[in-house]
């Protein structure tokens, strides 16, 4: 345990972003866009717990050691957010993209909560 | 002096906006900054521009470079659908960077990666120090 932390403690600790995020309802399902640009696929980690999705990744920084900077108005960051899941997401079938910075989860609802018609039986 | 402890009143939420705001370093000072953001850097060769522009591929940035500037202009599209939080900007963006240097017109470069763009404008031959030699007579 005290290992762990002072490795933590070593390491440069990047600053925590909160990525803005939308979250938005289509006919199938839930959409979650989140802006992570400079987080690489293999920096980005989806986990669920229990009835959470958590969201972490790193954006390194960017460009050569050589370089001087005139301005910084954006730079390496530690991006993390939750997003707790209704029951009415199948969690089976959610999927995720990663594409231009931005992560896409779709959280389609359970089939069985899709509406449907209740055909009347006639006696 | 009113106090708002009704029912209603929500603490959750306002102790989360605490948080977030406390976890939003670029946003320091309550300075809002003009959408994207860009850093610029230089080395001995070259200047760096670049700048955070998620969700859009490079053919639908378009960079301008003119005498003076260089200009990154776009539209962030909005998504189809019922929104139950939009934090994402939208719409039409742009960013006019002056140049007030020679630079190597023809050799500059654009890339795009996971919503980073960078653009690497050569320094002009004028402008790159230059060792003179000295004859001696």
């Amino acid at each position: 345990m005290t290992d762990t932390t002072v490795q933590k403690t070593e390491e440069k600790a990047l600053p925590r972003v909160s990525p803005a995020t939308d979250i938005l309802e289509r006919e199938d399902g839930y959409h979650v866009f989140m802006d992570i640009p400079g987080v690489r696929r293999e920096d980005l980690k989806i986990d669920i717990h229990e009835n959470e999705l958590v969201v972490s990744g790193r954006a390194e920084a960017h460009g050569g050691e050589k370089e001087s900077y005139l301005e910084v108005q954006f730079g390496p960051g530690e991006y993390a957010r939750t997003v707790s899941l209704s029951d009415m997401v199948d969690r089976e079938r959610i999927a995720a993209v990663l594409k231009d910075g931005v992560l896409s989860i779709h959280l389609p609802k359970l089939e069985k909560l899709a509406p449907r018609r209740i055909p009347i039986q006639t006696a | 002096m009113v106090l708002d402890f009704n029912t209603l009143y929500t603490f959750p939420g306002r102790f989360e906006r605490v948080f977030d705001e406390f976890f939003k370093p670029q946003f320091q000072e309550g300075r809002r900054l003009a959408y994207p953001p860009l850093n610029l850097s230089e080395d001995e060769a070259n200047y760096y521009v670049r700048s955070e522009i998620p969700g859009l591929p490079l053919d639908a940035v378009e960079l301008t470079l003119t005498d003076k500037n260089l200009i990154i202009k776009g539209e962030r599209p909005t998504e189809q659908g019922k929104y139950y939080r939009q934090e994402r900007p939208a719409g039409f963006f742009q960013r006019v960077v002056a140049l007030n240097v020679p630079v190597d017109r023809d050799g500059v470069r654009a890339t795009l990666a996971d919503g980073v763009l960078t653009v690497v404008l050569p320094k002009a031959a004028a402008s790159v120090p230059r060792k003179i030699s000295i004859d001696v007579g």
